[in-house]
């Protein structure tokens, strides 16, 4: 069988816009416009209401979001930098909910480099801002020639990968994470159409199956034996499924709830640790650039 | 329907010039109503904090100045009192020496009155028995002698008599 695993969807294609010519409107820009709503919903209404005594809960996930967020961006730059809270806490709430959209079956946009790189070519404008603001023009471009002249384009190049870096390792992730998902859900319906194929050949077969399974499980159930009861459950639910295949009722069976296994860590993990990543070295990369 | 997909990985200007500008609007809503707004009631609670504990040293060391005016009242109070007792205690000693000094001249007075008194009865007393005497010295002269004697001469025997008499007490 064919895996095919491809980028955004194109979901329509606007021709001869003004300075752009083709315009593609992909799935990344439409489920970013949804959770640039979703994000702005959730947080006007987190924002709304607030009192200075007798909170409400949801006063308290506010500031308990709030102080963490001053405290990530004041632990890794200093006080000095408490105007990168928004952007850094902007990027972190929408790459997490761009990743763990995944998980709803619906397009991440954090599954298309673009999205990283909009992010990582805003913070290299600031970077560089801010070695510029600390040593000039003039000491910014020296720094090129730093430690001799023939290195200058590898320093030019090491700027200029520096984004696309941040970009790369996230997008990265998230699409790795895609495509194990993808390569686990055909393989599960390539396993799947295997064991159904011979389970289900004949209805003599599935009940056998079945009938098989139900013994140790209700002797397990009986005497209270795991180790009796959860094999023969299993083997019990294959039988039903080899019955519900004789009788022509088809379906992936295995496709339900295993791949929620391994999404754990591609999804959620990854998609916690990568938002995580990203924002630590937005702060780091800044402050490094303004401390020099 | 033909589903048309990008390349996996792919560069595309709109999207990403797209995505730009999504950051920054995703960026100014969470700042203007979310990240604000909290600053804004943190900093107000810290303020509210702030001043409560202002207050409470204000009216701290306004107890202590109270304190201490008032302790400054008690000692001065005190310093009263005992000078008070103190010049108490002269007074009546004083008052006591007067008493007794003038009990004691008193007493010397009337002392010495009473023994000019003495002295005068003594002396009437004295007269008295020198009269009675006489009288007396003269009966019994008369009587025993039973001669005339001149008056003068009887007057000056008497006396030379009497205060023979006086003499030999």
């Amino acid at each position: 069988m064919e895996v095919e695993i491809n980028g955004a969807r194109i979901l329509a294609t606007i021709e001869n816009v003004p300075i752009f010519g083709t315009v593609q409107i992909t799935q990344t820009l439409v489920v970013s416009w949804l959770i640039l709503v979703l994000i702005s919903a959730l947080f006007i209404w987190l924002g709304s209401g607030l009192k200075v005594t007798g909170i409400s809960r949801k006063q308290a996930v506010a500031e308990t979001i709030y102080t963490s967020l001053v405290n990530f961006v004041r632990g890794n730059m200093g006080p000095d930098f408490d105007r990168y809270i928004p952007l850094v806490g902007t990027i972190f709430i929408t790459s997490i909910v761009s990743n763990l959209i995944s998980l709803v079956g619906i397009w991440s946009p954090t599954a298309d480099l673009m999205t990283e790189l909009a992010w990582a070519l805003v913070v290299f404008v600031l970077i560089t801002y801010h070695k510029i603001k600390a040593s000039g023009i003039g000491g910014y471009l020296k720094g090129f020639l730093d430690p001799i002249f023939i290195l200058a384009p590898i320093n030019v190049m090491s700027e200029l990968f520096t984004p696309i870096s941040m970009a790369c390792r996230h997008f990265g992730n998230i699409l790795s994470g895609t495509v194990i998902s993808s390569l686990i859900y055909a393989a599960l319906v390539a396993a799947n159409n295997a064991l159904f194929h011979l389970l289900g050949s004949s209805m003599y077969v599935a009940l056998a199956v079945t009938a098989v399974g139900l013994i140790p499980m209700v002797i397990g159930i009986l005497k209270k034996k795991k180790k009796l009861m959860i094999p023969g459950i299993i083997v019990t639910v294959l039988g039903v499924l080899a019955i519900l295949t004789c009788l022509g009722i088809r379906y992936p069976w295995l496709t339900i709830g295993i791949p929620a296994i391994p999404s754990l860590y591609f999804d959620w993990f990854s998609g916690c640790i990568q938002a995580f990543i990203f924002c630590t070295l937005t702060t780091l990369f800044i402050k490094q650039a303004a401390g020099e | 329907m033909d589903t048309l997909y990008q390349s996996l990985v792919t560069v595309n200007p709109v999207t990403l010039i797209a995505q730009i500008c999504n950051l920054f609007i995703q960026l100014l809503i969470v700042k203007i109503f979310f990240l604000d707004k909290i600053k804004a009631v943190l900093d107000k609670r810290r303020e509210a904090a702030d001043k409560q504990i202002a207050d409470a040293e204000a009216a701290k060391s306004e107890a202590a100045a109270i304190k201490q005016t008032y302790e400054e009242n008690m000692r001065q109070a005190k310093a009263k009192a005992d000078d008070l007792i103190l010049s108490a205690q002269k007074t009546a000693s004083q008052r006591g020496e007067e008493i007794i000094s003038q009990a004691q001249q008193q007493a010397a007075q009337f002392k010495s009155k009473a023994s000019a008194d003495i002295a005068l009865e003594k002396k009437k007393a004295i007269n008295d028995a020198k009269n009675e005497i006489s009288d007396l010295a003269m009966a019994i002269a008369g009587k025993v002698v039973e001669r005339e004697l001149s008056s003068a001469d009887q007057d000056g025997m008497i006396d030379r008599f009497i205060e023979e008499l006086g003499d030999g007490k």
